[in-house]
């Protein structure tokens, strides 16, 4: 029997394990252009690597990392507990997390629509369906449209739990798959409003976010962003099952170096330092 | 001609949602196209504009009706998730002998078989409520594995949870650990002896919270596991586990206080005997790349079997320790400790197994176990060692 097992091994070992993969990263929409013009900038100044870059969602990188699909999972929030809790016991590790940018979660307008601040607290209200006319919080007489993303999205996470505090959005939120469907959406609407990153501010204005009604409102720009005055920024993520080494280690170093963060700036997302 | 030519920009115009970076692109090509319409057959175009825009709007409208359907559609079916897998093994056991009866233990073991064939669909139409139910489905029947609703509260961070209907038992880490994810292919003896089939019908309450660090659950349950429909006795057992989150460590103690009805040489009816169990589980992600260590200590009583002429449940304690190896993704080099020991008050009785295991991961739904459970009694040890090969496709 003992003979019978050492074959079993042997011929499991002497299965074709591909060789030279290129390093894939998966996951984030909102960082997907992000992840991609980086992937490039890199694979220019290093001939004869290969980076491939897939969206999908936070989400849905991390079940790749988790399943062993994808080298490095982009998200656009935290790891969960229960993410983690899948890779400890199928990889032994914790993960490690790499914050390659800051971001604006920005709420967007259209340019039509009079109002030009909104508090955390009215756009929680207004997500979680309390408010569902513009005239609710100081607009026009109209309802209000809104558009989210997908639940696999972390954008759509990070806004559930650090705008909604947790409370569920109303189910007249329209799903739209991506952040520039979303922007596209409010940028046709004149009653509507979406969120998401910074970066995607074509043919939308941002709504000044006030922490309170006594509060300035504030724009998602570098300055506030780093300063950490306007209310709603967050990090954007690689994720990696080891710590990152060879080919992996010299593409995080790079994209959070001055030349990978010019490229962060130049996308419309904000540095890291 | 025209028609077609027309069709195209608004073609066009419906993808600008999906490519909204390409905005610029679509609408230079939306342009270009009418220009192309114009250049066309001008004559006809100023004959026939308004019928054929009327045309084509009606056409979006119908379209744009059409997609609204299939988007109601599929958020509908969004809420039913199916999940699953199939575990198709060899196994040669050194107990197996031929036999065409089977009055006592020593019928053929060596055959392939469905080791577990489950398919588990969750339905979550919002995120306060749950269904779930798990068939499995074998060369031996089906039996329901899994069949609950969940209730989640929505006002603390905590959600704490609400399940009714047939559950494992929350007790420990193996218990709850999908046999889809063990890395080898049966659980321990001490729990697979003291916790037979994982499951019990009941009412459990559930949360997380301190930042994730602490979770409980706590049951109240039939205790008669799942093997009978019914409850035989009145009184209904408690079972619960509390545990830390450390980071790389998870520490957990579980607890299980009930009764068994045992049918005993002088009470046929059958009469109540303690049934206990106690234990600490722990998980450590070790500073060596891959290597991951597992262990849970279980102590209790045990209720005798029926027709026994004791008076009082035994003491019983048993134990289980995992090493497991990473290689890379694909590569996993396991190996399990465990012991049971039946009655401590009975010497030489206890039995270990040591059952070194590979997995190769094919790919991210299937992958191949290689295992060989060598299992050592403390007195009168037989041949009764198993080797499994086992092909597993999950999704």
């Amino acid at each position: 029997m003992k003979k019978l097992m050492a074959l079993a091994i042997a011929v499991l070992f002497s299965m074709p394990v591909s060789a030279a993969k290129p390093l894939t990263i998966k996951g984030s929409d909102t960082m997907v252009i992000m992840n991609a013009r980086l992937a490039e900038g890199f694979m220019a100044k290093m001939p004869g690597t290969t980076i491939q870059v897939t969206g999908g969602g936070s989400g849905v990188g991390i079940a790749a990392l988790i399943n062993g699909t994808t080298d490095i999972a982009a998200s656009s929030r935290p790891i969960r507990t229960s993410e983690t809790d899948k890779l400890k016991q199928r990889f032994a590790t914790t993960g490690f997390a790499y914050p390659i940018a800051r971001d604006g979660l920005s709420v967007y307008l259209n340019t039509a629509n009079p109002l030009k601040e909104l508090t955390l607290a009215q756009i929680r209200d207004i997500y979680t369906g309390k408010f569902t006319n513009w005239k609710q919080v100081g607009g026009n007489d109209a309802q209000i449209i809104l558009y989210s993303r997908e639940n696999s999205s972390g954008t759509y996470t990070y806004f559930k739990d650090n705008v909604l505090l947790g409370k569920d959005y109303s189910p007249r939120a329209q799903t739209l798959q991506g952040t520039a469907a979303v922007v596209n959406a409010v940028a046709k609407d004149a009653n509507g409003i979406g969120y998401g990153g910074a970066a995607y501010a074509k043919g939308i204005k941002f709504a000044a976010v006030k922490k309170d009604d006594k509060a300035p409102g504030v724009l998602p720009t570098l300055e506030t962003v780093r300063n950490g005055s306007y209310p709603i920024s967050r990090f954007l993520y690689l994720y990696t099952r080891a710590k990152a080494a060879k080919e992996m280690k010299a593409f995080i170093d790079w994209a959070t170096g001055p030349e990978g963060q010019e490229i962060v700036t130049k996308v419309g997302y904000f540095p890291v330092k | 001609m025209k028609l077609k030519s027309l069709i195209i920009p608004v073609a066009l115009s419906l993808c600008v949602p999906a490519f909204a970076d390409d905005a610029k692109i679509t609408n230079a090509a939306i342009d270009q196209a009418a220009a192309a319409v114009a250049a066309d057959d001008p004559q006809e175009q100023e004959q026939k504009p308004q019928e054929t825009v009327e045309d084509v709007s009606g056409k979006v409208d119908s379209l744009t009706e059409a997609f609204t359907e299939m988007k109601n559609t599929v958020d509908a079916l969004n809420k039913l998730r199916v999940t699953g897998y199939i575990q198709a093994q060899y196994v040669n056991d050194e107990r197996s002998a031929n036999e065409l009866t089977s009055p006592t233990a020593t019928r053929n073991l060596d055959q392939f078989s469905i080791r577990r064939g489950r398919v588990k669909f969750t339905y979550t139409a919002n995120p306060t409520s749950r269904f779930v139910i798990q068939p499995d489905i074998t060369t031996s029947g089906v039996v329901l594995k899994d069949g609950y609703v969940e209730l989640t509260e929505p006002w603390t961070s905590w959600k704490h949870t609400l399940t009714a209907g047939q559950f494992n038992w929350p007790y420990g880490f193996e218990i709850m650990y999908s046999s889809s994810q063990r890395e080898v292919p049966e659980r321990s003896r001490v729990v697979r002896t003291l916790f037979p089939g994982e499951r019990d019908r009941g009412v459990m309450l559930s949360g997380l919270g301190l930042g994730d660090r602490l979770s409980y659950k706590v049951a109240i349950v039939n205790g008669t596991g799942t093997a009978q429909s019914f409850d035989f006795n009145k009184r209904k057992d408690l079972v619960g586990r509390l545990g830390w989150n450390f980071g790389a460590v998870d520490v957990a103690g579980s607890i299980y206080r009930g009764e068994d009805l045992v049918a005993t040489s002088t009470n046929a009816k059958g009469r109540e005997f303690d049934k206990e169990r106690m234990g600490v589980d722990v998980q450590w992600v070790t500073p060596i790349q891959g290597l991951g260590i597992r262990g849970e200590y279980i102590t209790g009583k045990q209720a005798p079997s029926s027709g026994a002429t004791r008076t009082a449940s035994h003491d019983v304690e048993g134990w289980y320790f995992y090493a497991i190896q990473n290689l890379g993704t694909r590569h996993q080099f396991i190996v399990r400790v465990d012991e049971y020991d039946p009655d401590t008050d009975v010497a030489n009785n206890a039995v270990q197994t040591i059952n070194p295991s590979y997995i190769f991961h094919w790919d991210a739904n299937s992958k191949v176990m290689v295992s060989y459970e060598m299992i050592d009694n403390e007195i009168n040890d037989p041949d009764d060692n198993v080797f499994t090969l086992r092909y597993q496709y999950s999704f």
